[in-house]
């Protein structure tokens, strides 16, 4: 992919879909959530800074849109009692930036810093990292292709981490 | 209080337990003393330490230790403490050393934990202080491995560990087994996942067959949901051989049965498990069948256990290959850390199924350890109630069969809380 100089337009569409993004994780909202996804879509947490690849390497979280669509029926399961309790979340985005895209596709690679607090079962946890995301057209807007979340203590001893950072 | 021996005693019952094992810190301050210094206590495995100088640093139970491995290509545990003053030598999770150095006073040991120099030795001139004298080097600890693990105790006296193992060491052999190599590596990292209850509500769920169907039933309806909307022709996802087993019904595990050991090991299944009916990989199959023959890989394969306890540190997974590391912290607090293995000569779809079995039900982030967690912290919860100080433990009492160096019962028997708490109070009341 060619790095281009982008657009202020996109890097607004870009910052909106990260927002909209973030706005259904605090709530959340799995089911409007997955629909900003690409069918081939994953989401990732590794579980070392600088992961190489999912699948030779423990990861926290590595959900396609298979394991997403288990997780967006089971959270709102009402046999599952570790999500009996409240889930809420506030997410701030910020140092966004393009790092590769196509002017052709439009498709693209951005980063961004992250703050999530994230309150379950009368605690509140700070998470903090960067997220990358891919992005590709789909018709007229984008669609996120991959998330990749690096938290920065995910090689801490964690507890549950109960929802999608 | 301070607890007489009788009184340590009489808090485990044939059929019933007191609440204090869970909730009282100083309990737990004696089970760190005599079960967790007495038993042989899981420390990391010798593919962890491929080399000179490599080393793994980890608490046994409350004492820092290090494992390393010498220029013999000896492996050691070492007491992960100055002789001087008393500071950790090393302190990252892993690393590879020439030679022990203190970051404060620069007294260096060799890998085997003896003092090699002291700076500027003039002061110590004409003084008692004897450089060579045993008490200034690293101590180490007892320690013996079985087939690549290493465990260590604090205990001089106790059973070498192929005796403590006893029978259930059958299970680490079939894990080992399963490498067409014969041997397994640790691989692909760790998860550390804090529970916040005591370390034996963790232990006590591993042959409890009477709660995924309940604790469970959410990520396995939601699989299941899904799956229905899939086209029948879709691919075979390992994920679907996975999860749903864990919904099985009370007749499937009782079928499995649970076998108990001294020193309060026990497994559950053998002739089947919740592991049993994974597809086998044909590249897996021929490796296997080159390695072993036909009979000895049916044998190897057909022995499916589910999950297997050695009292009370390590629990393993021979049919998935991964491992479960107990940590206690504190009466409410304990890191479990989950291991993956690669099975040596085996094709690398192994170690990704292993994985994949370890994030999809151990991590963090997963859909079945939460709920499990919140079982375990309710229970931590709970027990502060004073309504009743007792736990019972009665299924299936009395008609579990005893046979010499094992007790074999029903799957849903309570013989493996029963097998661990008659080990308990045996550990704790023992002549110290």
């Amino acid at each position: 992919m060619a790095t281009v100089v982008t657009s202020n337009e996109q890097i607004r569409e870009i910052e909106q879909l990260l927002y909209k993004e973030a706005s259904f994780l605090d709530r959340p909202d799995l089911d409007r959530w997955i629909e900003l996804y690409t069918e081939d879509g994953t989401y990732w947490m590794p579980a070392i800074p600088d992961q190489e690849d999912p699948h030779n390497h423990i990861s926290l979280f590595y959900d396609d849109r298979v394991l997403m669509e288990v997780r967006r029926r089971n959270f709102v399961h009402p046999a599952a009692a570790s999500k009996e309790y409240a889930v809420r979340a506030s997410h701030i985005i910020s140092n966004i930036q393009v790092q590769d895209s196509d002017a052709k596709s439009g498709a693209c690679t951005v980063t961004s810093n992250f703050h999530c607090y994230l309150y379950y079962r009368d605690r509140q946890t700070p998470y903090a990292g960067t997220y990358t995301h891919e992005l590709v057209r789909e018709g007229d807007s984008y669609k996120i292709k991959s998330k990749r979340v690096d938290i920065i203590n995910c090689d801490a001893a964690l507890n549950t981490i109960i929802i999608y950072i | 209080m301070s607890y007489t021996e009788e009184q340590i005693a009489d808090l485990v019952q044939p059929t019933k337990v007191h609440r204090k094992v869970y909730t009282d810190p100083e309990i737990f301050d004696l089970e760190m003393e005599r079960i967790w210094a007495k038993s042989w206590i899981y420390i990391g495995h010798e593919s962890q330490v491929p080399e000179k100088g490599s080393y793994i640093t980890l608490n046994y139970g409350k004492v820092p230790v290090v494992m390393v491995r010498d220029g013999d290509s000896h492996v050691h545990v070492l007491h992960n403490r100055c002789g001087h003053k008393g500071a950790k030598l090393v302190d990252k999770p892993c690393g590879k050393i020439p030679a022990f150095r203190c970051c404060y006073h620069g007294w260096r040991y060799r890998l085997d934990g003896k003092l090699l120099g002291v700076p500027h030795m003039q002061g110590y001139e004409g003084t008692d202080f004897d450089k060579d004298d045993p008490q200034y080097s690293m101590q180490k600890m007892k320690s013996e491995s079985y087939r690549g693990f290493v465990f260590a105790t604090m205990n001089p006296d106790g059973p070498d560990v192929k005796t403590w193992l006893g029978g259930a060491a059958d299970v680490m052999d079939n894990l080992c087994d399963r490498a067409p190599g014969g041997e397994v590596e640790a691989a692909g990292g760790v998860l550390r996942y804090e529970h916040e209850c005591n370390w034996k509500m963790f232990i006590e769920n591993l042959n409890d067959t009477m709660h995924p169907m309940i604790v469970h039933r959410s990520v396995v309806d939601s699989a299941l949901d899904y799956i229905k909307t899939l086209p029948e022709d879709s691919p075979r996802r390992d994920e679907a051989e996975i999860i749903p087993p864990f919904g099985a019904s009370y007749e499937v595990f009782e079928e499995t049965g649970i076998t108990g050991f001294p020193f309060g090991h026990h497994y559950d299944g053998g002739k089947t498990s919740i592991h049993a009916d994974y597809t086998l990989d044909p590249d897996y199959e021929a490796a296997m069948l080159k390695a072993y023959g036909k009979k000895r890989m049916y044998d190897i394969l057909s022995f499916n256990t589910h999950n297997t306890l050695y009292y009370p540190s390590l629990t393993i997974k021979s049919a998935v290959q991964n491992i479960r590391v107990v940590r206690p912290i504190a009466y409410n607090k304990t890191i479990i850390e989950t291991w993956s293995f690669r099975l040596k000569g085996a094709p690398d779809s192994m170690l990704k199924r292993t994985l994949l079995y370890s994030r999809l039900i151990n991590s963090n982030g997963s859909m079945v350890g939460p709920d499990d967690l919140t079982a375990y912290f309710r229970i931590q919860e709970g027990l502060q109630s004073q309504a009743s100080d007792w736990i019972e433990m009665h299924r299936n009492f009395g008609r579990d069969d005893e046979l010499g160096d094992r007790t074999v019962g029903k799957g849903t028997s309570d013989l493996d809380v029963r097998t661990q708490f008659s080990a308990w109070r045996q550990y704790m009341t023992e002549a110290a």
